[in-house]
């Protein structure tokens, strides 16, 4: 068919399928700014105006539009300058990964032609249509308020964080007076707690605009799907309909015989090759209970077989002709259950090693302790047991997974994916595909979301293959159910904790019992549950504890990696418990925390027993010690901003006029990790330009959350020059040194602590070339390694070195004496002039240390006692990360991290029924946080200054998942004395809480 | 196979309502629910933009929206009532409800819908047409029988008079509510409507809403919650538009 329609301002006739979606004829004419998030619409992704007017083009046949006027983000992008609008939401740090800011600006453009000053219940329907997983919409509101002052012709403040008067001394609590009131003002604008023990800096600390804001707001092609590639197939996977069940026979003829096929692959054509998915560091924790294309299938929606043909229709007809036999088995979901010794045994495949005991479906027994907990327990003033559950969720990026493969020109496997580990799934690729390390080549693009979803090797083997066979580039894009059922969720759990306490409020003893469900597969199992109990068990102090913990296979869609990783789980219930035993003994809920929280100089003399992969017995000499904390300013900070003080006005919690409300304030701590020792590497190179900038190519992952644009502050700052001097590239295995990638909130960190060495490296030699070029000698007393490494003095006058007191600034090496030269001049003189050289230098990261960030959350609930409805209407939360590079960035991961803790605890979960089966793997049915809807969201970054850390700092990505669920669940208790132990706390949960008693 | 095979745009209703005699041909309205799935089915699109079915019309007595007119365009029109227009902009998110239409949220019958439960308490009926030419009735009677292939909704008209308050419980403030229960005053009496208690939004007594009523029971809600829902919110909603039960 032929449809005209007039687009962008220009009148276009495009032949089209009947069946083919607006969406899909777009990004075919190149518009790649439009998205797909879902074939039902709701995500907002794909928008775009027609008639002016902001709509979902998934949900529009492109036959429809023609006769009308269709707007993409791209018609503002008529020259180099950003529109207004873009300009905004770049200032502002409105976007994340930025996968949907095309629709939120074309939106803008609508709202504003119709009302130039939208209030903020105008700009938040707008926005009701596009789903955000990353900002919890509270920069956009402020970008869309921006863009329309400046279309007002008004002058408007630049962005800038708002620094926030210390309320504590950072070691000693305050007491709150009930009339001081929170900082008042846009909750968007990053309110920074300072430290007088942070130097000032140009530009780590600084509001920087990301590094990649340009392409984003302009809807440049940036994902993995933006790239044209000549001769694309399309892929498509036939899913299992059963949560068990053996492949007694396919039979693939019909489906390779359909005109269009080029590749039709299963367990019958397919190397047996055993794997786990889970992207982890070499040696992946066993058991390897995966293969690419098995002949049994253990969840709904697990692989069957996967198709390659010339469009995805055909690709989903083949898979429709593909005849399976089956051999239906039972299924077991729940994973009490699935250990009782009376579960079907879902791996009983002899290829499989490791697996603690495959009758019983236990994947790991882990036991580790410290002291003698059950002999404090029994002589302990007081004993605690209580038990808690925890549920499945999706991590819902708004892009699903995508890959493409292909062979290049010297026939090397190239695959270009949304991952977040580019390097261990190069590795794992490897031996699936029978090659060598070195054949293959991983590029990670932008990415929309990944949040631990895409910190797996999940589709990349499916597209490898069907490239190999195909000798063809090949695409795999996943549906939005297929990424609810068959990729990755957080792992369920049933957890009791035990716990001792004597008269004086001080623990004694601690332990958690742990049954995690990691679902069919092993991937991140053993981690994920250990560090639950890293987690759960290191927060407070006590001299005897005890983790002992099982995990079950069962026949869930599979859980693996997602943000928090086990801590949002163990955190649930810990801060539940410590919340019910401080009520117990009389205890105000914070005093009683704060007498046992491990806080700076305490030992954590849990943690090293912990690994990723394993438990460690036996003693060490040496527990990391806290070094630095900021645990009383940020709750002081966050007490006053929710107005703490109200918990005990009952007038306020039982207000008169609404008999049947009731309101509540509740409270968690939270201490995190920040990075893996000995474990989580990075590497950085730099190398200077003709015209004194930098390119910087680095392993770590950006996935949206401003590693990039942190990463190369962090550079810009050592090397005296403004950001927008280090071009980052990242990550390319063939190009960019290796990380391990972005998990474990260790990006800044370890990462950061790499460009930071690769920076001093090339400053050290720019120096020296300054020196040349200002004529200054290099002293006997300055020393200099070759290769690598640099010596420095400490004590510049005593060896007088006018060399090592050259300082680079403004893009300038400054001599003592005042005389200066540009880097532009010591490049061209470098590289061109005298004694060429390339100026340039590495660096690589592995921590020793894992310097905890802190974070106090409180949230105000308002509960209808006649329904069970749960309205939270205001979050807050406090986090200590150490020095924020960004605070901008940091303070937009803080928001996006509370969005999806919210979620967790409120309205997200799998409805399975009794096969299996999913009920509700799409948006609505499965709800996510809309931006008419959010509380109201404060967030304050307090600075500490970690010495260990590059420029001080800690993490901050995971830390916001950890505290919002047991926070909810506190209010409900000072609202209505209710405990509820289990989420989510969705209306017929709490109505059944609240009339059970 | 994809949904859609093959494309019409017809001028006229007259013109859809011969091509809606193939069963194979499916009438098209915004899209968002047929286009919104992932049913294989082969089917014929039948567009019905251009068949003169937009448009607002009528006075204080009556009034009279073409099928196409999206939930947008009533949210926007100061002639529909507040509660009802209110009832439009909740029931869709912004980029959704430009597209989506009122002839297909009654061809629908979405047992969750709270636009259709606003537009049963403001006395809707439903224009129709089919091969045995024009009909008009009830909203409810329609939504009991469905509408029957090879006919199109052509306009829903309503007494607009009486402004519609709606109660619900859902599990965030914007979500899709599990029971909600929507009151209006009309002049011979309260006219009340539930949605989530059946499989469409249904009208039933104020003063005993949940008889002769079989909910579902889902993972949102028991069928028993969603009773005491109802009874709950059917009291509040009455309540509020100071009706007497």
């Amino acid at each position: 068919m032929e449809v005209t329609f007039e687009l962008n301002g220009t009148n276009r006739t495009v032949d089209c399928a009947p069946y083919e979606t607006l969406l899909a004829l777009l990004r075919r004419e190149g518009m790649v700014s439009v998205r797909f998030g879902s074939t039902s619409g709701e995500t907002g992704a794909s928008a775009v105006l027609i008639d002016g007017r902001l709509a979902s083009s998934e949900v529009v046949l492109a036959v429809q539009a023609g006769g009308h006027s269709v707007t993409t983000v791209e018609s503002l992008n008529t020259d180099g300058d950003l529109h207004p609008i873009q300009a905004a939401f770049a200032a502002t740090g409105a976007m994340q990964s930025g996968y949907s800011v095309g629709a939120m600006v074309l939106g803008t453009l609508a709202l504003l032609e119709h009302d130039p000053n939208p209030d903020e219940n105008a700009i938040r329907d707008m926005l009701s249509g596009i789903l955000d997983r990353e900002t919890a919409y509270v920069k956009p509101v402020a970008a869309i308020q921006q863009a329309a002052a400046v279309l007002r012709g008004e002058e408007v403040e630049p962005f800038r964080p708002l620094m926030i008067t210390p309320m504590t001394d950072g070691v000693n609590p305050i007491v709150l007076d009930p009339d001081d009131g929170p900082p008042i003002g846009s909750p968007a604008i990053p309110r920074v707690v300072p430290s007088k023990d942070v130097p000032t800096t140009a530009v780590v600390g600084q509001p920087e605009v990301k590094v990649d804001a340009f392409r984003l707001v302009k809807g440049n092609p940036a994902f993995t799907d933006d790239f044209e590639m000549r001769g694309l197939l399309y892929a498509k996977v036939l899913r299992s309909p059963y949560a068990h069940a053996r492949i007694i026979s396919i039979d693939d003829s019909a489906a390779r015989a359909l005109p269009g096929v080029h590749a039709v692959i299963h367990h019958g054509n397919v190397p047996r090759v055993k794997y786990a998915s889970g992207g982890q560091s070499y040696p992946n924790p066993k058991p390897h209970d995966q293969v690419s294309f098995d002949n049994k299938v253990r969840h709904v929606g697990d692989r069957v077989a996967a198709v390659a043909a010339e469009t995805v229709e055909i690709a989903q007809e083949a898979c429709s002709l593909i005849e399976v036999t089956w051999e239906v088995l039972p299924a077991v979901f729940d994973e009490l259950e699935a250990l009782s010794g009376n579960a079907p045994v879902i791996h009983d495949e002899n290829d499989t090693t490791d697996i603690a005991d495959s009758s019983r479906n236990l994947v790991h027994r882990m036991d580790v302790e410290r002291g003698d907990v059950e002999a404090a327990l029994s002589t302990a003033d007081h004993y605690y047991e209580q038990t808690f559950r925890v549920h499945q969720v999706q991590q819902c990026p708004i892009e699903p997974h995508i890959s493409v493969a292909w062979l290049d020109s010297d026939e090397r496997l190239v695959v270009r994916t949304a991952t977040q580990v580019p390097f261990h799934t190069r590795r794992m690729l490897a031996p699936l595909i029978g090659r060598d390390i070195k054949d293959i080549r991983i590029i990670k693009p932008r990415i929309g979301g990944g949040f631990g979803v895409k910190q797996e090797m999940l589709i990349e083997d499916v597209v490898a293959h069907l490239a190999i066979a195909t000798r063809r580039p090949v695409r795999l894009e996943l549906s939005r159910e297929e990424e609810f059922v068959s990729s990755r969720t957080r792992h369920p759990q049933t957890m009791t904790y035990r716990t001792g306490v004597n008269n004086d409020g001080v623990l004694v003893a601690q332990e958690m019992r742990l049954v995690g469900n990691t679902g069919p597969f092993g991937t991140h199992g053993f981690s994920v549950q250990a560090v639950a109990g890293l987690r759960g068990l290191t927060s407070y102090n006590a001299p005897n504890k005890r983790f002992d913990c099982e995990v079950a296979y069962t026949n869930i869609p599979v859980p693996g990696a997602y943000r928090g990783y086990g801590a949002p789980q163990a955190l649930f219930g810990l801060e539940c418990h410590m919340e019910d035993i401080a009520a117990d003994l009389e205890l105000d809920p914070i005093d009683f925390r704060r007498q046992n929280w491990a806080k700076t100089g305490d030992e954590l003399n849990l943690a090293p027993h912990i690994g990723e992969q394993a438990l460690v017995e036996g003693e060490f000499d040496e527990y990391p010690i806290v070094m630095s904390d900021g645990i009383e300013e940020c709750v002081a900070q966050g007490a006053r901003a929710i107005g703490w003080h109200r918990r005990e006005d009952r007038l306020w919690r039982e207000p008169a006029e609404q008999p049947h409300i009731r309101r509540g304030i509740g409270y968690a701590h939270a201490m995190h990790g920040t990075a893996i020792p000995f474990l989580d590497m990075g590497g950085c190179f730099i190398k200077l330009n003709d015209d004194g900038s930098f390119n910087m190519l680095v392993g770590a992952a950006d996935l949206g959350t401003g590693a990039d644009t942190v990463l190369g502050q962090i550079a810009a700052e050592v090397l005296g020059v403004p950001l927008d001097d280090i071009q980052v590239y990242s990550s390319d295995t063939d190009v960019t040194p290796f990380d391990t990638g972005a998990y474990a909130s260790s990006t800044t960190y370890i990462s950061g602590t790499a460009a930071l060495k690769a920076a001093e490296v090339v400053r050290e030699r720019l120096k020296e070339r300054a020196a040349m070029l200002l004529d200054i000698k290099l002293p006997d007393a300055h020393l200099r390694v070759e290769g690598v490494t640099l010596e420095h003095h400490d004590d510049v006058e005593v060896f007088g070195c006018d060399v090592c007191s050259i300082e680079l600034r403004d893009r300038r090496a400054y001599a003592p004496d005042g005389r200066s030269v540009s880097l532009e001049e010591i490049a061209l003189d470098s590289l061109h002039l005298n004694d060429q050289e390339q100026i340039m230098g590495t660096g690589s990261y592995v921590s020793p240390t894992c310097p905890p960030p802190f974070g106090s959350t409180f949230v105000e609930i308002e509960l209808d006692t006649e329904t069970g409805q749960v309205t939270i209407h205001h979050m807050v939360m406090a986090v200590d990360c150490g020095v924020a590079i960004n605070p901008v960035t940091a303070s937009g991961q803080v928001e996006g991290g509370l969005l999806q803790a919210l979620g967790y605890a409120h309205c997200e979960e799998f409805a399975l029924d009794d096969d299996g089966r999913m009920l509700n793997a799409a948006f609505g049915p499965y709800w996510i946080y809309r931006a008419d809807e959010m509380p109201r969201t404060d967030v304050f970054l307090v600075q500490t200054m970690e010495d260990s850390g590059p420029f001080g700092a800690k993490a901050v990505a995971e830390i916001p998942k950890d505290g919002v669920a047991p926070a909810i669940r506190n209010a409900i208790v000072n609202a209505v004395g209710v405990r509820i132990n289990q989420l989510p706390f969705t209306p017929e949960r709490v109505f059944d809480a609240l009339t059970k008693d | 196979m994809p949904r859609a095979i093959a494309y019409h745009r017809p001028d006229s209703v007259e013109d859809a309502v011969a091509l809606l005699n193939d069963n194979s041909h499916q009438p098209l309205a915004g899209g968002t629910v047929l286009n919104g799935d992932d049913d294989p089915t082969p089917v014929t699109m039948v567009d019905l933009q251009g068949c003169g079915l937009n448009g607002i019309s009528g006075d204080a007595g009556r009034l009279r929206l073409g099928a196409m007119t999206t939930l947008h365009d009533m949210v926007n029109d100061d002639r529909v009532p507040t509660g009802l227009a209110g009832a439009a902009q909740a029931e869709l998110p912004s980029t959704l409800r430009t597209l989506a239409t009122v002839g297909g949220t009654v061809a629908t019958g979405n047992a969750d819908s709270i636009l259709l439960a606003a537009l049963l308490v403001h006395d809707a009926r439903v224009e129709l047409v089919g091969p045995g030419g024009y009909e008009t009735l009830p909203l409810a009677d329609l939504l009991k029988a469905g509408v029957a292939a090879g006919h199109v909704v052509t306009a829903v008209e309503f007494d607009p008079s009486g402004d519609c308050v709606r109660q619900s419980t859902a599990r965030t403030p914007s979500d899709t509510p599990i029971v909600s229960a929507t009151a209006r005053n009309a002049d011979d009496g309260v006219r009340l409507a539930l949605t989530g208690m059946a499989d469409h939004p249904v009208l039933t007594d104020p003063r005993d809403p949940t008889t002769g009523l079989e909910p579902i029971s889902d993972f949102r809600g028991s069928a028993d919650y969603r009773r005491k829902l109802a009874e709950v919110l059917t009291k509040r909603a009455v309540n509020a538009i100071g009706g007497v039960t």
